[in-house]
C-alpha cells in the first residue's frame, strides 16, 4: 500500500505550477467572465502548454501526445482545476473529443482534428443534452436525414457549454425511426455551418457557459460521421469512459479551504468555534473525495472499467464541492455577496459557490450516479 | 500509488472472519452479554489461535495492515473483545487505551487488571481495574472505569495506532450494517414487492455505500501515513476518527431505519452492532470534541499529507 504518486507526478505538478505562476494572474477566475481578455488568456495558455508538450501529455505518442499515464492526467486535471481551469473550454477537446476521434475517426478526421486540438487552437462543444433528453440521453430527438451523399440535421440541443465560442461541435443525432440507442449517430460539425443558431442561457455560472443550440436543416457531409451510422451510443460510451473521474473539484476546494485562514486573519480566530469545526470537517471530506477519485484512477490504471467506483467518487466529489462552497460562504459572511478582485480570495469564493450549485447536475446528475451505485449493491434484487 | 491492502492482510482478515463465524458471528456478542466470561473462555482462545500474540502493529507496515484488517473483521461481528487495546500490549504486556482527560473509562476494562491509558497529549499512565466491575448497560455492557496510577511517560505513537485501529473496527461495523440493510430490503415484501424496489430506499443505500467506501479509503490512507510520517500523523488519525464517527452516525441510523421496527430488536444483528459499537464512538471523545481537536491540530500543523496544496494551517 502506497499513496505516494511518485517523483514524476511531483515534478509534473511543480512544472505546471511554475507555468501557471508565470502566465496566469493570481486573481484569474477562468475564461468565462465579463472580461473577454480572460478567454484570450486561456487560449494563449493552451498554446503555451502545447509548446511545452503538456497539453496532450496523456495522449498516445502516435498522435503526438506525451504517452503519459492516467496519473499524469490526474495531476494535470487537479492543477488546472485548482487554478480555475486556465485551459478554458479546451479541456473537452483534450479529454474526450480527441480520444474519441483516435478510437473511431477516419484517417482524414484524425489528420484534420487531432493536430488542431493538440496545438491548443480549437474549442469543441458537445451537442448531447436536449430539452427532453437530459439524464435520459437515449431519448434524444435531433434527427439526421440522408440528403444526397450527406445529411440534413434538425433539432435542438441545450445546456451546451461554450457553444458560443466553439469552432466545432460533436453532435449526437438520430438516423432512421429507431428508438432509444438505435440509430444514434455522432457527427463532427463546424459551428459556422449555416442553420446553426446559438442562444446563450442566462445563468449563475459564467458568461458563455450554458447555451441552447438550434440546428435548422444543417448540412453535414458524409465525412462528418464519427464511427459508423447508428454506432453513436458506442462512441458516447467510449467518450464517457475518458471522463469517468470527472472534474477534480476537490483540488480547488482544498486550495480555497487552505487559503481561508490567511485570507481572514486576524479575524479567523474570532470565527465561531462551530465554523472551525465545519472547516476541519470540510478538509476531511475533501481528502475522502480525492481518495475515492484516486481509487477510480487506480482501477483505470490496472485496466478495469470502474463504473460503480466512478459513480461513488462523483457523488462524493460533487457533494464535497457544495459543502465546501457553503463553509467558505459562512466564513466570509456578508462579504459572500461581493464579487470580483476586491472580494475575498479575489472573488474565488463567490465564483466557487455559484459553480458548485451545478456540481451535482453537470456531467450526469447525482441521482443517476445513485442509481448506478444502488443497482450494483442490490445486484438485480430490486 | 497503490491504495490496496497487502494480500497478507486480506488473507489474515479472511481467516479471522472464518474464526469469528465459528464463534457464531454476532451471537458471540449476545452470549457475552449474558455471560461476560465467554470473552475469556471463547473469544480469547479463538484470537490466540489466529496468532494475535505474535502480531505487533508497531513492527512494520504489513503487520499494521494485518492488525487493521483484523479489527475490521472484529467490527463486522461486534466481537466482544478489546482488540485494538490488546494488539498494542506487546512490549509492555499491558493492554492500552486512549481515554478522555480526567476519566479512565475503557471498553472491556474489566478483562485485565493492569492497563496503560493515554490521553490526547500523549501522556501515558498505568491504570488498574477491578475484575467484574462493569457498567453493564445496554450501550456499554463491558465498559469499566479504571483507577489511574503512575505516570509512564510518552505514548503518542501508541495513541495514534489505537485511534487508527479503532477507526478500522468502526469501518467493519458500518460495512456490515450496509450488507445487512441490503439483505433486509431485498427480502422484506411490502405493497407486494421487495422494499428495495423503491427508489427512496435505493438512494439511501447508495449514500450509505458511498460513505463507507470513502471511509475505507481514508482508513487505508491513514495506515499508510502512520508508516510514512509516524511523527506527524496526529491530524490524520483524528481525521479518521472524526470521519468514522460521522459516517457511523448516519449509516447506522439509515440501516436501522431500513430495517423498520426490526432495527431496534436484538434478534437482528443491526441492533446488536449498533449498541456494541457505541463505546468505540463515544470513547475517548465524541465526534464534536474530536473535530474541535482536529481543527486545532490542523491549524497548528497543517493537513497537506502528500497532497501539496499549500498547507491548511491557518497561522
Amino acid at each position: 500500500m502506497d499513496f505516494d504518486l511518485g517523483e514524476q507526478a511531483a515534478s509534473l505538478r511543480s512544472r505546471l505550477r511554475a507555468l501557471i505562476r508565470e502566465h496566469i494572474a493570481d486573481d484569474y477566475l477562468g475564461a468565462f467572465t465579463h472580461d473577454p481578455a480572460d478567454l484570450d488568456v486561456a487560449q494563449r495558455f493552451c498554446r503555451t502548454l502545447a509548446e511545452e508538450g503538456l497539453l496532450t501529455i496523456a495522449w498516445p505518442t502516435e498522435y503526438g501526445g506525451g504517452g503519459g499515464s492516467v496519473w499524469d492526467q490526474t495531476v494535470v486535471r487537479e492543477e488546472m482545476w485548482a487554478h480555475h481551469e486556465p485551459r478554458g473550454a479546451q479541456y473537452m477537446g483534450l479529454n474526450w473529443v480527441g480520444p474519441a476521434i483516435m478510437a473511431y475517426g477516419t484517417d482524414e478526421q484524425k489528420r484534420q482534428h487531432l493536430s488542431a486540438i493538440a496545438a491548443g487552437e480549437v474549442i469543441w462543444c458537445q451537442g448531447f443534452s436536449e430539452p427532453e433528453a437530459g439524464s435520459d440521453l437515449a431519448a434524444l430527438r435531433t434527427r439526421a436525414t440522408p440528403d444526397g451523399d450527406g445529411w440534413r440535421i434538425s433539432g435542438q440541443k441545450i445546456w451546451t457549454s461554450y457553444a458560443g465560442m466553439a469552432q466545432w461541435c460533436v453532435l449526437a443525432a438520430r438516423v432512421g425511426d429507431g428508438e432509444r440507442h438505435e440509430g444514434i449517430t455522432m457527427f463532427l460539425v463546424p459551428m459556422d455551418t449555416p442553420g446553426i443558431t446559438v442562444r446563450p442561457i442566462r445563468s449563475m455560472l459564467g458568461h458563455h457557459h450554458l447555451n441552447e443550440v438550434f440546428f435548422d436543416d444543417v448540412w453535414a457531409g458524409p465525412d462528418a460521421v464519427l464511427g459508423g451510422v447508428g454506432d453513436g451510443w458506442a462512441v458516447i460510451r467510449k467518450a464517457l469512459a475518458h471522463e469517468r473521474v470527472g472534474i477534480a473539484r476537490y483540488a480547488r476546494c482544498e486550495r480555497l479551504l487552505s487559503a481561508l485562514g490567511a485570507e481572514l486573519a486576524p479575524h479567523w480566530d474570532a470565527l465561531p468555534a462551530s465554523l472551525h469545526a465545519q472547516w476541519a470537517r470540510a478538509l476531511v471530506q475533501v481528502r475522502v473525495a480525492r481518495l475515492l477519485a484516486y481509487r477510480t484512477v487506480h482501477a483505470q490504471a490496472t485496466g478495469e472499467f470502474p463504473d460503480v467506483l466512478a459513480s461513488a467518487a462523483r457523488i462524493a466529489v460533487t457533494q464535497c464541492d457544495q459543502q465546501v462552497a457553503e463553509v467558505l460562504f459562512q466564513a466570509v459572511e456578508h462579504e459572500s455577496l461581493d464579487a470580483g478582485p476586491s472580494a475575498p480570495l479575489h472573488g474565488a469564493i463567490e465564483d466557487h459557490w455559484r459553480y458548485a450549485q451545478a456540481a451535482t447536475v453537470a456531467s450526469g446528475t447525482i441521482e443517476v450516479q445513485r442509481m448506478i451505485v444502488s443497482k450494483a449493491l442490490l445486484g438485480g434484487r430490486s | 500509488m497503490n491504495p490496496v491492502l497487502p494480500d497478507e492482510a486480506t488473507e489474515f482478515a479472511a481467516a479471522a472472519t472464518k474464526a469469528f463465524a465459528a464463534l457464531g458471528g454476532v451471537d458471540a456478542a449476545r452470549r457475552a452479554e449474558d455471560d461476560p466470561t465467554t470473552r475469556t473462555t471463547e473469544v480469547a482462545p479463538a484470537l490466540a489461535a489466529l496468532g494475535i500474540d505474535d502480531l505487533d502493529p508497531r513492527a512494520d507496515a504489513d503487520s499494521l495492515a494485518a492488525a487493521a484488517a483484523l479489527c475490521e473483521a472484529a467490527g463486522r461481528v461486534a466481537l466482544p473483545y478489546p482488540l485494538p487495546s490488546v494488539l498494542l500490549a506487546p512490549g509492555d504486556g499491558r493492554p492500552m487505551a486512549v481515554v478522555p482527560d480526567g476519566r479512565a473509562r475503557v471498553n472491556h476494562g474489566d478483562l485485565f487488571g493492569e492497563w496503560r491509558v493515554v490521553t490526547l497529549d500523549g501522556r501515558c499512565r498505568a491504570a488498574a481495574a477491578t475484575q467484574g466491575d462493569r457498567l453493564a448497560t445496554r450501550l456499554g455492557p463491558f465498559v469499566a472505569d479504571l483507577t489511574p496510577g503512575d505516570e509512564l511517560g510518552d505514548a503518542a505513537s501508541d495513541r495514534d495506532l489505537h485511534l487508527a485501529l479503532t477507526g478500522w473496527q468502526v469501518l467493519g461495523t458500518v460495512d456490515r450494517a450496509v450488507e445487512l440493510a441490503v439483505d433486509h430490503v431485498s427480502t422484506r415484501i411490502q405493497f407486494g414487492k421487495p422494499i428495495s424496489a423503491f427508489q427512496a430506499v435505493q438512494f439511501q443505500l447508495a449514500d450509505c455505500a458511498v460513505a463507507v467506501a470513502g471511509l475505507r479509503e481514508l482508513a487505508c490512507y491513514t495506515l499508510w501515513r502512520l508508516g510514512a510520517a509516524p511523527d506527524r500523523a496526529l491530524a490524520d488519525v483524528l481525521a479518521l476518527r472524526a470521519h468514522a464517527l460521522d459516517v457511523a452516525r448516519s449509516v447506522l441510523r439509515t440501516c436501522q431505519q431500513l430495517h423498520g421496527a426490526a432495527g431496534v430488536c436484538d434478534e437482528y444483528d443491526i441492533s446488536v452492532l449498533t449498541r456494541h459499537v457505541q463505546p468505540a464512538l463515544r470513547l475517548p471523545w465524541s465526534a464534536e470534541r474530536t473535530v474541535t481537536e482536529l481543527a486545532g491540530v490542523i491549524a497548528r500543523d497543517g493537513f497537506d499529507g502528500l497532497f501539496p496544496h499549500g498547507g491548511a494551517a491557518t497561522g
